[in-house]
């Protein structure tokens, strides 16, 4: 458990380092969510496009998210936002890497997100709010 | 042409979907998310919920599963499917949300408009979504942009 009273800013959340992503988990990923857009699932259809088949956007914010969520309590995020700025494509391995930006009032922090290959490309960053218990009842 | 900034007001049809457990757990294995209060009431129950509770994404699933689909969405915005990006994502979390209730939602355009850049010309339509449940709370709001290659 995190204490608002233990973290400054700056203080780095561990990594969580996810399983490569696979073309059956993009299949999951579409049965599970309801996005079954071609380009992640139809080879043909991406070739025509002149791509290659990529994963959802939405698996990699997933992923961001559980990353957040092994660092804060589900019950503590107020607010997740993020940009999606690289494609991801299967094979590719995802680390989430977060920081603490701020300390606000009323044990908020307002923290940093990043999910990033093992390169270290940045495919989707953004920002999280959450209330961190206290020491201080 | 028909001008992007046209579909700021656009309404769409609003929809309704009960938080499902098993969609729940379906979501949480295809991310890799083993977190128990995802898979068992008691985890759940230990961390403060009622119920089980949905992955901070999951809403995803009540806009695509109950509302329509993102082909239908796409052409909806008059998008070429192929063409078009998620650029951005934004959820508010105002309530807990757990499986067995029940969710209205309300969708639309709060932002358009049209950028040209180094790679061409793109639109960005963002839209909004209330989710109240079956009590009437409102317990999230999101905000999703779509990138539209010209």
């Amino acid at each position: 458990m995190m204490f608002y009273e233990d973290v400054n800013e700056g203080y780095e959340f561990p990594v969580l380092k996810k399983e490569p992503i696979t073309r059956v988990q993009l299949v999951r990923f579409a049965g599970a969510s309801g996005d079954f857009h071609p380009l992640h699932l139809v080879e043909e259809v991406a070739e025509k496009a002149g791509m290659k088949i990529l994963a959802h956007g939405m698996l990699v914010m997933g992923m961001l998210s559980h990353g957040v969520t092994s660092w804060v309590s589900r019950k503590n995020i107020k607010k997740l936002q993020v940009r999606f700025s690289k494609m991801t494509f299967p094979g590719e391995t995802i680390q989430i890497v977060g920081k603490v930006l701020e300390k606000k009032a009323n044990n908020i922090v307002l923290c940093e997100v990043q999910a990033k290959n093992i390169e270290g490309e940045v495919k989707v960053a953004g920002v999280f709010e959450a209330t961190l218990p206290s020491r201080k009842l | 042409m028909s001008n992007v900034k046209d579909l700021i007001g656009l309404e769409l049809e609003p929809y309704s979907m009960a938080v499902e457990k098993g969609k729940i757990k379906e979501l949480a294995l295809a991310l890799g998310d083993d977190n128990p209060i995802y898979y068992d009431l008691e985890a759940a129950k230990k961390e403060g919920y009622d119920g089980i509770p949905i992955p901070p994404t999951f809403l995803q699933v009540i806009d695509l599963w109950g509302g329509l689909g993102s082909a239908e969405k796409v052409e909806k915005l008059k998008f070429n499917l192929v063409r078009v990006l998620h650029g951005q994502q934004a959820y508010e979390y105002l309530g807990d949300i757990v499986a067995g209730d029940v969710l209205s939602v309300t969708s639309k355009v709060v932002a358009a408009e049209t950028k040209s850049g180094s790679t061409g010309v793109m639109e960005f339509v963002s839209l909004e979504n209330q989710y109240q449940n079956q009590r009437g709370e409102l317990v999230a709001i999101t905000r999703s942009t779509l990138v539209h290659r010209l």
